[in-house]
C-alpha cells in the first residue's frame, strides 16, 4: 500500500511538472470490495493544481430514499408518528475544500450542491418548517455515521503545488458507483473540473443471498420452507435411529 | 463467534442463537407449541427488526413442526382430515395476515402493532395458564376443590354456545376423532389463528389447542398431533408468502434457528416423558408472563432517538 502510495506520489511530482493543465490528480484505488469483514477503508487521493484558485473535492455516494419517522407518544406507549420521505438523496457525501470558511455560499457553489448548505434534498411535503427539522435530523444521522462529512475538512498541501486528501468510508456505505469531483474555482468561474469514478461492491456469500432474497424471491421463499422440512424430517430421523423413540 | 446476516444486515452470535433455537425446539417437544413467541420477541430484544423476527420465527417452525409432527405420525395420533379442514381456514387466515401485515409495514406500524398483539396474547393466556397451574399444584396438596361452585354459571353459558355451534349447516363427520360438527367451525377458528400466525411470527398452537379441546371436543391424545400437522402449513404458506411480498426471512438465521431447534424438538419430546407436568406448566406460565412484561415496558419506555431514519428498499 505505501509503495503504492510513493508511485502515486512521484508520478504527480513529474506529471505536474510537465503538463501545464490547471489541475490533474488520481486516486489510489478505483474499487472497494464489501464483505462480512468489512470495516470501513480510507481511499488516498494525490492532485497538483497549476493554477490561482480554491479546490474543492466532493464525493458523493449513490443515491436513495430516506424515511424519516418522528416517535409519538399516545396514551404512553410509543408509535411511530410523523414521516417524510426524502427522495434521491445522496447516502454518501464527503467534502474536502481550501476556503477558510466551510459555511461560504455563492451561487456556484449552490449550483453545484458544494457544502451542506448547499445539497437540496426532495420530499413530496410542503410544510417548509417541518421538511427543515426533519432534514436536520437526516443529516445529523448521516454525519454520526460518518457518511456525510461537509464540515470542516481541509485540504493538506505538501508544497505550492502539490495536494493530498484522505477519503473515508465507514462500514455501513451503500454499494454502488461513488464519483469524486475535484474543482478549481477562482473567485466564482469554474476553472477545472475532474471527475474520477470508484466501484463499491459487495462480495461473498452474504452479498449473493440477498440479492438472490430479491432477485427471485419466489424460489428464495421455496427454498426456505423445503430447507426447514427436511432438516425437522433429518433431525427426527437420526434421533429415531441412534437414540430411540 | 459472529456472523452476518444478509437480510437482517446485521452481525449476530451464532451461540446465543443456537441456544434460542434449542430453547424454543424444547418447548415446541414438551408442549407441542412451537416456541414461536419465545423466539420472536427474544430475536427483536437482540436487536432483529421485528419484521424479519416475525418472518423469520415463521420459517424456524416448519422445521420444529415437521420433526414433532413425524413422532406423532408414527403412534397414530394425527386426525388428517380434520388437519385438512384446518389447513383450510390457515391457509386463508395466513395470506390475509401477510397482507395487513405489508400495509402495517408501509404504514410503519408494524412494529407496535406486533408489541401490542404479543402483550396481549401472551398476558392473557399466560395468566389463564398460571391459574390453572397454580389450582392443580394447590389441589394436589392440600386435596381442596373449589372449582365445581363458580363455574356452573360459567359452564351452562359455554354450553349453550356449543350447542349453538352444533346447529350450524355443513355437518362433516371425522372418523379419527369420532366427533362430527360443521365444517364451518373448524374453518373460522382457523382463520383467525392464521392471521395471528403471520402477525406474531407464531404456530399457533398455544390459541390452537385449547380451541381444539374445548370448542372442537376432540380427544386430547390426538389433539398435539393435528395441531402440528396444521401448523406446517400455515407457516409454510407465511414463510413462502413473507419472502416473496415483504423479503424478511433471512435464510441464514433461519437456518441456525432450524438445526439447533429440531434437535431441540427431539430432546424435548422425550424429556417430556419424565418431568413432572404441573411444575413444567407452571415454569412456561411464568416465561410467557416474563416474556409479555419485557414487551409491555418496551411500548412504554422512551426510544433512545425520537427519529427513526431507515433507507426505503
Amino acid at each position: 500500500m505505501k509503495k503504492l502510495f510513493l508511485t502515486l506520489f512521484l508520478i504527480f511530482c513529474t506529471l505536474s511538472h510537465v503538463f501545464a493543465r490547471p489541475i490533474i490528480s488520481g486516486i489510489s484505488t478505483n474499487e472497494i470490495n464489501i464483505d462480512t469483514n468489512f470495516n470501513g477503508t480510507k481511499i488516498l487521493l494525490f492532485g497538483a493544481k497549476g493554477d490561482a484558485g480554491n479546490i474543492i473535492v466532493a464525493v458523493r455516494g449513490p443515491k436513495k430514499n430516506f424515511i424519516v419517522t418522528k416517535k409519538q407518544k399516545l396514551l404512553g406507549v410509543w408509535y411511530n408518528g410523523k414521516r417524510i420521505i426524502f427522495k434521491d438523496s445522496f447516502s454518501y457525501y464527503s467534502l474536502f475544500s481550501t476556503f477558510d470558511d466551510n459555511r461560504v455560499t455563492n451561487h456556484l457553489l449552490s449550483q453545484l450542491e458544494l457544502g451542506t448548505n448547499n445539497l437540496k434534498f426532495n420530499t413530496n411535503e410542503n410544510n417548509a418548517n417541518e421538511n427543515n427539522e426533519f432534514q436536520l435530523q437526516l443529516v445529523n444521522k448521516l454525519e454520526r455515521d460518518k457518511l456525510y462529512s461537509t464540515g470542516a475538512n481541509k485540504i493538506e498541501f505538501l508544497d505550492e503545488t502539490l495536494f493530498k486528501v484522505i477519503l473515508n468510508f465507514p462500514k455501513t456505505i451503500s454499494r454502488g458507483v461513488y464519483t469524486v469531483e475535484i474543482y478549481l474555482i477562482n473567485e466564482d468561474d469554474l476553472v477545472s473540473f475532474q471527475s474520477i469514478p470508484i466501484y463499491v461492491n459487495q462480495v461473498g456469500i452474504g452479498a449473493d443471498i440477498s440479492d438472490y432474497a430479491y432477485q427471485q424471491p419466489l424460489l428464495y421463499g421455496l427454498l426456505s420452507v423445503i430447507i426447514a422440512l427436511v432438516i425437522g424430517w433429518i433431525a427426527n430421523y437420526l434421533f429415531v435411529r441412534f437414540i430411540g423413540k | 463467534m459472529q456472523i452476518y446476516l444478509p437480510i437482517a444486515e446485521i452481525p449476530v452470535n451464532v451461540l446465543v442463537i443456537l441456544m434460542l433455537g434449542l430453547a424454543t425446539g424444547l418447548l415446541a417437544g414438551m408442549f407441542g407449541i412451537g416456541g414461536g413467541f419465545l423466539a420472536t420477541p427474544f430475536l427483536m430484544f437482540i436487536g432483529i427488526s421485528p419484521a424479519i423476527a416475525v418472518s423469520t420465527s415463521a420459517n424456524q417452525i416448519i422445521s420444529a413442526s415437521a420433526s414433532g409432527l413425524l413422532a406423532h405420525l408414527r403412534k397414530g395420533n394425527v386426525d388428517i382430515k380434520m388437519g385438512i379442514f384446518l389447513m383450510i381456514g390457515g391457509f386463508i387466515g395466513s395470506t390475509l395476515g401477510v397482507s395487513i401485515f405489508r400495509i402495517l409495514q408501509k404504514a410503519g406500524q408494524i412494529d407496535i402493532v406486533v408489541g401490542i398483539t404479543y402483550v396481549l396474547f401472551l398476558g392473557s393466556i399466560g395468566v389463564l395458564m398460571l391459574i390453572e397451574s397454580v389450582k392443580v399444584i394447590v389441589k394436589r396438596k392440600y386435596d381442596l376443590s373449589f372449582e365445581e361452585e363458580a363455574k356452573t354459571n360459567e359452564n351452562l353459558r359455554f354450553q349453550k354456545f356449543l350447542n349453538k355451534l352444533d346447529n350450524l349447516p355443513f355437518k362433516v363427520f371425522f372418523p379419527k376423532s369420532s366427533i362430527s360438527i360443521s365444517a364451518l367451525v373448524p374453518i373460522i377458528l382457523s382463520i383467525g389463528i392464521g392471521i395471528l400466525v403471520a402477525l406474531m411470527g407464531i404456530g399457533g398452537g398455544f390459541l390452537m389447542i385449547p380451541a381444539m379441546i374445548y370448542i372442537l371436543r376432540m380427544p386430547s391424545n390426538i389433539v398435539v398431533g393435528t395441531s402440528l400437522f396444521q401448523i406446517i402449513f400455515i407457516a409454510s404458506n407465511t414463510t413462502f408468502l413473507q419472502a416473496i411480498t415483504n423479503h424478511t426471512v433471512d435464510i441464514v438465521l433461519a437456518f441456525l434457528m432450524i438445526v439447533s431447534s429440531a434437535i431441540g424438538a427431539q430432546i424435548g419430546t422425550r424429556l417430556g416423558y419424565k418431568i413432572n407436568a404441573d411444575k413444567m406448566r407452571t415454569f412456561l406460565a411464568l416465561l410467557l408472563l416474563a416474556v409479555c412484561l419485557k414487551m409491555f415496558w418496551n411500548l412504554f419506555t422512551t426510544p433512545a432517538g425520537l427519529y427513526v431514519i431507515e433507507i426505503l428498499k
